[in-house]
This record gives structure tokens, sequence and C-alpha cells, in this order.
């Protein structure tokens, strides 16, 4: 998390990197003790969390050019039916499957974007909200296909070691971090400049010579890619796929997760995420109240807080260092 | 099934449907057009609407002519509270503005499960009479909802062309900078396109809980209409709105009852996406600069 | 509505609370039901009709099974009728809270779903829900206890040819989902097979809310009955109400349910003449006791058909714990089983669908028809499946 932060302007800039290689340590320990010491529900729920993650990332990556894709769980989607019917109805490896899921969204994205990228802002979240609609039309409606809206169930899990919640946890772990090094690395990355230099001003990103289009949809493809893989892993560890979970609403949830954690940086994603899947887990039984909360939420952070989550932390950061070197005078 | 009966009573629930969908998007395009932001709780006020007159006809007893506009103004009211508390600050910021809006809609949706129930109730009839015109089955509450509609449209046109709130707001949507700098009070004129938009919005969820049922989650429909229309008729127009809304109204109507509901929702969402490629300032609007 | 939303908060914060082993006399129930969304009446009618049983049971000194007395409590998770909520539901349920016994979920999907999480023998699951495939011979630990399409639609569509000898041209308008997709395929035989041409088969999307369109095109085809099937009471009523305004004249049938009482209230008295199947008879004397008893804990709150279904399943699984003499899951499904012809809310006890589905889990009930008649609710009929 530390180095993922080291962009902006955090305290924890100034930790010695011993501290922080110790930090980084702590929290792999954490993350890989945690089935181990955690029930089966815990274990669950945090599976659910670190898949989440991974098209949360994505949706984080096209959100850093400018752009809100409200067809994100739609693209999940694919992935999921794709890799489930490769593997339930041609028998293939669950290997070749879960690629496929990811190429296949990434397909898609690479003939779509080219057309809707061509429109902007307000426009181009329309015009996603549309595609990703008609998607889910097609999962509820291609009953051969899908199993219409009754999806498939009975999915096999990867290998079936991994009928177990808690291998299943390692698996999303190790799916979930890969997701985060690329995304940072790329964030990092020459590339990932560009990037910011088009959400910044996309004519003085052109004039500069950046191929805004071609980074567009080179963005929206990879964003999409993280979704499809994301939707192959969550359908063989829920074991059924139907259309209600790629609907309009769970792409407005990507959108929360990453506004409620913070756009601005790549944990915002991670903290939104934790926030939106594990808090309702453990709210279950009054969701309605949890929903009122959630659009509250929604409203005070893009009023008071741009950065999300990340920034009340790191304003908190910022006040305790601010107290305790005025007390050390 | 080509027979005139036929046709004549598809066009008149395709009129039914245009009028409220104009009603909708008119406020949502207002919005849009002056003060850049993209309301997605439009739809929770229609919602509003629909409770308020179940409040003021149902449970107060009023006469139903006289309970509508109540209603639309009592939602109008309140939401000058939520444009003084949440909106103001998101004027003239698209995307922001946009997320923000969305709190505000699923904060309403759920506000209205945790104080109404979520299951569908009905508006009893205010009108119960059915005429026929021939082979043609008209009831009276679709002519009220038409009528209704009709003279709010106009009402809004007078407002629009006629005062000096309505020049301002037709200045300001038009270039903020330059009406800031001939003096105009764009606080005051947000305010007032804000209010004109949800009232409108709040007539059309009682016309809709009038015509269909109440429940808190009937707001994703007029929205997504709302979205459909500004699309085809462009975002920001109104003229655009009044062709927008009877093409969708219309359509959907014939359609739906000649290839069934699916195909109508194909259909609707392809031409979405055809007019969002090549003429995305709607089918009347001009290009925006 | 929110009273039941706080009990159910206060419920989930002593789940939280409360370690997962509870004490040895300590038997906990699942309760799996939709408890936001469209579904959440139902669900809450779940909620209730379990817990019913329940405070009956522990008012009467608790569950006596060999020598101990389990004092009993319910413990309830929404799955908002889905099935990733029907997974973590259940997740939850196993092994979070080491419950053995579930009641609900209610749909296909959620059904489906929780059933994969207790696959090896976790959980007896006592649930609802249309699809064929919530029953099958492996999945011994499964039950449903309201009856679905197959068992109660050629019953009730051959009611309808006794009483309308003439009626042929038949439109069915039903909701594009999970329910709707499983059980037009059934409906439409058990049409042919009693005699009738199905003309046309509509499915809506969800949230639509003008029927209009539909309900023309049915007169332009000189429909005679029209068959609403799953839909929502929602939109079943919206439907009775734009037939009826558009001068549709012939008969309106739910084969499915229950609705009755949410059609009357939003057609009116448009709705006279509708025509659905109730699975319970609030109005006979052997439910007085729980009309009572639902009374007195809720209120007048309207109580639908989930509660007395619900209440029946949890005193069958009471019976079936006490005869089997221990919470071991295989001992009490095979209980369970050997329930035929014991007395109940339902009348004697009746397994059925070995012949359907390759095992008798389906809980075989008469169900009732009702039609709107001088704008109220009244049971016409009694039917045998």
């Amino acid at each position: 998390m530390a180095l993922l932060l080291d962009s902006d302007d955090a305290p924890s800039a100034r930790w010695r990197p011993l501290a922080r290689w110790a930090a980084w340590a702590a929290a792999a320990a954490a993350l890989l003790a945690f089935p181990l010491a955690a029930g089966g529900f815990l274990t669950h729920t945090a599976t659910l969390v670190l898949l989440t993650v991974i098209g949360a990332a994505g949706f984080h990556l096209i959100l850093r050019v400018g752009l809100v894709s409200l067809g994100h769980a739609a693209f999940a989607g694919i992935g999921g039916y794709t890799s489930v019917i490769l593997m339930m109805t041609f028998g293939l490896p669950w290997i070749v499957c879960f690629v496929a899921g990811g190429v296949s969204a990434a397909a898609l994205a690479l003939l779509v974007g080219p057309i809707v990228l061509r429109l902007k802002g307000v426009y181009f979240v329309l015009i996603t909200f549309t595609f990703g609609e008609i998607l889910r039309l097609i999962f509820n409606d291609w009953q051969s296909m899908t199993g219409g809206a009754n999806g498939i169930s009975h999915i096999p899990p990867p290998w079936p070691a991994l009928m177990d919640t808690r291998a299943y946890y390692y698996l999303a772990l190790f799916a979930a971090g890969a997701a985060i090094l690329f995304c940072a690395r790329l964030l990092a990355s020459d590339f990932g400049r560009k990037m910011d230099a088009i959400r910044e001003s996309e004519s003085l990103a052109e004039a500069n010579g950046i191929p805004v289009f071609a980074v567009k949809v080179i963005v929206f493809a990879i964003g999409c890619t993280l979704a499809g893989l994301q939707g192959s892993l969550q359908a063989h560890f829920i074991r059924l796929i139907s259309p209600l979970a790629y609907s309009f609403q769970e792409s407005l949830n990507f959108l929360v997760m990453n506004v409620v954690g913070g756009s601005n940086s790549l944990v915002g994603p991670i903290v939104g995420t934790v926030f939106l899947v594990a808090l309702p887990e453990f709210l279950r039984g009054w969701v309605e109240y949890q929903f009122i909360i959630y659009g509250v939420i929604l409203v005070v952070v893009m009023a008071a807080l741009p950065g999300g989550l990340v920034e009340l932390w790191q304003r908190a950061c910022r006040w305790i260092t601010s107290l305790s070197t005025r007390s050390g005078r | 099934m080509f027979t005139f009966a036929i046709l004549s009573q598809i066009a008149l629930n395709g009129i039914t449907l245009s009028a409220i969908y104009i009603l909708v998007a008119l406020g949502f395009t207002l919005i849009f057009g002056v003060m850049r932001i993209v309301n997605f709780a439009h739809g929770e006020f229609a919602m509003l609407g629909g409770f308020a007159l179940s409040f003021f006809y149902v449970s107060l007893g009023l006469h139903f002519l006289v309970a509508l506009p109540i209603a639309a103004v009592a939602v109008g009211a309140f939401s000058l509270v939520l444009e003084r508390v949440v909106y103001r600050r998101f004027y003239q910021r698209e995307m922001p503005g946009m997320i923000a809006s969305l709190g505000v809609s699923i904060a309403l949706m759920y506000g209205g499960v945790a104080l109404w129930g979520t299951h569908q109730r009905s508006i009893p009839s205010a009108f119960s009479a059915v005429y026929t015109i021939g082979p043609i089955f008209v009831t009276a509450e679709r002519v009220v909802v038409i009528g209704v509609c009709l003279v709010s449209l106009a009402l809004f046109y007078l407002v629009l062309r006629f005062t000096r709130i309505g020049l301002a707001m037709r200045v300001v949507a038009e270039d903020r900078i330059t009406a800031e700098a001939q003096g105009i009070d764009t606080v005051a004129t947000y305010r007032f396109a804000f209010f004109i938009s949800t009232a409108m919005a709040a007539l059309a969820g009682g016309l809709i809980g009038q015509l269909f049922s109440l429940s808190p989650f009937m707001g994703l429909m007029p929205l997504v209409k709302a979205f459909i229309v500004v699309i085809l008729g462009g975002l920001g127009g109104i003229l655009g709105a009044a062709i927008g809304g009877l093409v969708l109204g219309l359509g959907e109507s014939f359609v739906s009852t000649f290839y069934g509901a699916s195909a109508a929702q194909f259909i609707s969402f392809g031409l979405i996406i055809a007019i969002l490629l090549f003429r995305p300032q709607g089918l009347v609007g001009r290009k925006e600069g | 509505m929110r009273t039941t939303l706080l009990a159910a908060a206060a419920l989930a914060l002593a789940a939280l609370i409360n370690p997962p082993q509870g004490a040895a006399a300590d038997l906990k129930l699942g309760v799996i039901a939709p408890l936001s969304g469209g579904g959440t009446d139902w669900g809450i009618g779940t909620q209730r009709g379990v817990e019913l049983a329940v405070d009956e049971i522990n008012a009467a000194g608790g569950l006596r099974v060999g020598s101990e007395t389990y004092r009993v409590s319910t413990v309830t998770y929404d799955d908002q009728y889905s099935g990733q909520g029907g997974t973590t539901a259940a997740t939850r349920l196993i092994e979070g809270d080491g419950v053995k016994f579930i009641f609900g979920p209610l749909g296909s999907t959620p059904v489906l779903a929780a059933q994969a999480v207790a696959a090896p023998g976790k959980a007896v699951i006592l649930s609802s829900g249309y699809s064929p495939r919530i029953l099958t011979p492996q999945g011994r630990h499964n039950f449903r206890v309201t009856l679905a399409t197959p068992e109660f639609a050629p019953a009730f569509i051959g009611w309808l040819r006794r009483t309308n000898a003439q009626a042929k041209r038949v439109g069915i308008i039903s909701p594009n989902d999970a329910t709707g997709q499983s059980v037009v395929p059934i409906l439409v035989d058990a049409y042919k097979k009693a005699g009738f041409e199905v003309v046309l088969d509509e499915k809506v999307e969800r949230g639509t809310s003008d029927f209009t369109p539909l309900v023309t095109r049915m007169i332009a085809q000189r429909i005679e009955v029209i068959e609403l099937d799953s839909s929502t009471p929602g939109d079943a009523g919206l439907i009775v109400k734009q037939a009826r305004q558009l001068g549709y004249r012939g008969m309106i049938m739910q084969t499915g349910g229950p609705a009755i009482d949410e059609v009357v209230n939003i057609a009116g008295g448009l709705a006279e003449g509708y025509t659905t199947m109730e699975w319970f008879d609030a109005g006979s004397p052997e439910a007085a006791p729980l009309v009572a008893a639902y009374r007195a804990k809720y209120g007048k709150a309207p109580m639908n058909a989930f509660v007395p279904i619900m209440y029946n399943a949890a005193k069958l699984l009471f019976e079936a714990v006490k005869r089997a003499g221990s919470t071991d899951v295989t001992a009490v499904s095979a209980e369970l089983e050997k329930l035929e012809g014991h007395p109940s809310l339902f009348g004697a006890v009746r397994w059925g669908g070995q012949e359907r589905y390759g095992i008798n889990h389906q809980l075989m009930t008469d169900f009732f028809i009702a039609q709107v008649k001088q704008g109220k609710p009244t049971v016409i009929d009694r039917v045998r499946p």
C-alpha cells in the first residue's frame, strides 16, 4: 500500500525503506494467514472482496482517463459466460476457459471501444449504459446458450481441490495481487503518465503528441479484460451465473467503490471494495437502511472529500504528524 | 391486425405515454441545459410526486385535480432543500454532479422503502368512465393525463418564452459567463429551474401513479425514458424533448403491439446507440460548440 | 415494516456478537428470504411463519430431543432474491452460525445456489421455488414445501376446462425472469393437454408498467383466456385493470401467485372475475389459531401465504427432529420422508414427486381456487393435485 501511495503526498513517503519492507511483509503475512484464523464465512467474504477488487481495478483504469463505463459489469458477464460455457459445454480445461474469458472481454472491448470512445463525458456514460443493458438482455433472452434468467448452476470449480473456500481464497489472492501489481506498474509507467495527461486535458495531451484516441482504446480494453477475468473467477467461485449479477446496478457499484475509496490512486478501489462488499455482508438483514447510508456517503464524498476514504486517511495522517511535530518542538 | 380500430387504439396509447415521457424529459433536460447536471435522481422526484399525490388525494381527500398540482409544488419545494444542501455544490461540474445525484437517487429510493415498504400500491381511479368512440376505447383517466400534460407544457412554454425568469434561464443555458457579466442572478435562476424541473417530474409521477402503480422503485422507468428521450431529441433542447418523447411513446406502442415487448426494448436500445454515434446532438439538435 | 427491519437488524447484530457455537441446548434454525427489493413481502412472511412456530414450541417448554430439551431460535439473512445472495446467506448460516436446518429461499436461483453450498449433506433445506431442478434424486436433504407449477397447473387448468367448456384461445403474459422462463413451457403443455390453444406467449421485462400494447394484441387475436402466470402481484393488478379498460371481456386467470388481495387493491372494481389459486384458505376453521397468533404478534399487517406454509414446514421439521432423536442432518431427512400421513395444518402430509423428479420430496397439499366476486376475494373451490 505504501508504495502505491508514493505518487501522492503521503506521510508514508518519509518511511525508511526497511520499515516499508516490514510493513509489506506484515500485510502479506496477514493476507496469507487470514483463512487460517478466520472462519468459513469470513473467508468466503474475503474471497468475494479479492475477486471484486480485480474488476474495480479495471474500472479504475478507465476512470483514470476520465471515463465512466456503466457497461463494466456486462463485460464481467462476457468473461463469466464465456468461461463457464467453454468449460461445461465443451469440457475445456479451466485455465483455457479463464484465459478465454479475459480474451473475449478484450476482443469485444476492442471491437466496441473505437466506436463508443468517439463520445465523451456524459454521452459516453449513456452509451455504455445502453450497451451494457443490451448485453444483459442477451444473457437473459438467449436461453439455449446462457440458460436465460435462470442462468447456469452447478458450475464446477477450476480444480476439484478448489471446492474448498480456503483454497479458492488463495487463488483469488494470487489473482488480485497480480492484477493490482499490473495496474500499479502500468499507472507508474510512461503510459500511465499519458493517461493522467489525457484526464487532465485531452486537447493539451493531443497537442503534446500523445495519441489520445489510441491510449483510450487500449485502456478501455485492459479495463474490460480485468472485468472479464473477474467474471470468470467469480462464476467458478459462486458456482452459479445469472444475468442479475451483470446489470447496470452492478456497474454502478464499481463506480461507487472507486469514488468512495478514492479515484485518484489505485488504493481507492481497494479500500472502496472492502467497504462496499464486506460491509453489506455484515449488515444483511437491514439492507434498506444500509442503502440510504450509501447514498448519503456518496454525496458527502463528492462534496467534501473528492479523494474518497483514502484522502480521509491521508488527512488524518497529516493531522497526526502535524500534532506530533508541534508537540516535539 | 392492421385495422383502423387497432391502429387508432395504439396511437392513443402511444400519445398518453408520450405525454408523460415529455413531462419527465423536459425537467431532466432543463437541469442539464441550465446547470450541466445529469440528474440521476430525477426519477425519484417522480416517485415522490406519486406518493405526495397519494397523500393529498387519498389520505386528505382533496379533489384529484387540486391534489395533483399541490403534490407537484410540495415535491418542488422539498427539492429546493436538496438543491441548497447538495446540488448547488455541483453546478457546472458534470461528472461529480452526476455521481452525487446518483447518491441522492439511492438515498431517496431506499428512504421511500423505509417509509412505505416495497409493495406496489395504486391510487384509486379519479375518473373511471370509459368512452367508446366507434371501435376505440378511451378511458377518462387517459384523457385527463393527456390534458394535464398539455396544460403544463403550455405553461412551461409561456414561462420560458415570455417571463424575465424564463429569459434568464435561456440566457444562462446559452452562456453562463456572459449571463453573469450581464448581472443575471444565476443562483436564483438555478433555484427556479430546479424547482420547475422537479415539480414537472413530480407531476408526471402522480400521473404514472394514477395510470399504473406506485412503489419506491418506480423512479427507474421515468429516468430511463428521460435518458432515451433526450438522446433522441438532444440534451438541453425543448423542442427536441417534445419530438423525442413523441417518437419514443408512439414507437414503443406500435412496436410492442406488433412485435412484442422484448423486440421493442432491443429496437429502442439499438436506436439509441445509432443516434448517439451518428447524431450525438439528437435528431433536431444543433452541434454543441 | 420498520419494526421488522429493526428486528431483523437486531437479529443480525445478535448473530454477529454471539459466537457461532451456542449453548448445548440451543437449536438455531436458518431462514433465507428476500428482505429487500421486490420479494420483500414474501420474505417477511417466510420469516414470520417460522418465528410463529418457534414461539409456539418454546412456549411449550422447548423441543424435546432424546434426553435433551432445546430452546429454538432463528437467524435470518437477506438473499436479495439473487443467486449470489443465496450463496452468501447459506455460507453464512452453515459456516458462520452452524445452522443445520434452513427455511427458504423462495426463488429458483437463490434456492439452487443455497443447495450448492449445502451440497455434501451439510443442511436440510425446506425451500420454495418453481424450477424443476430444485428436486433431484441426489438432493437427499432438499425438500420443497410449496406446490410448484408442474403440480398445480394440470389440476387448475383442468378446473378451467370443466367450468368453461367453450373457451379455446389462450394468451400467456409472463415475466421475463427466472421463474417465468422455467414455468411457461410447463403451462403451455398443460393448456394443450386440456384442449386449449396457446395463441400468444408474451414475456415482459421487469419494471414494465404499460401493458396496453400487449392487451391490445391479445384482444386483436380474439383471446378468450388471459393467463398471467408468475407475474408479480402488482403487475397482475395492472394487467387486469388495463385489459378491462380496453374492453376485454374474457377470462383472466393466474396459475401462480398468490396475489389476489393486491390485484383487488390495484384494479378495484375492474378486478371482478379475476381467478387465481391460493395455497391456503385463511378463512377456514383450521386456520383460526394461526391467524389469531399472527394478529397477536404482528398486528393488522396482512398475512400472506408464506406464513402458513413456513409455519407448517417448521412444525414438520420439529416433528422429524423429535422422531429422529437427534439433530443429525441425515437422520432428520429420513424422518421427514417418513412423515407421510402425519396430521398438519394443510391436512395429512403427502409427499410426491417420485415420477417427475425421481425423489419423493415434494410436499403435496390441496390448493384453493379463488375468484373476485362483488369486489371481494372468495374461495370457490378446493382442488387436489
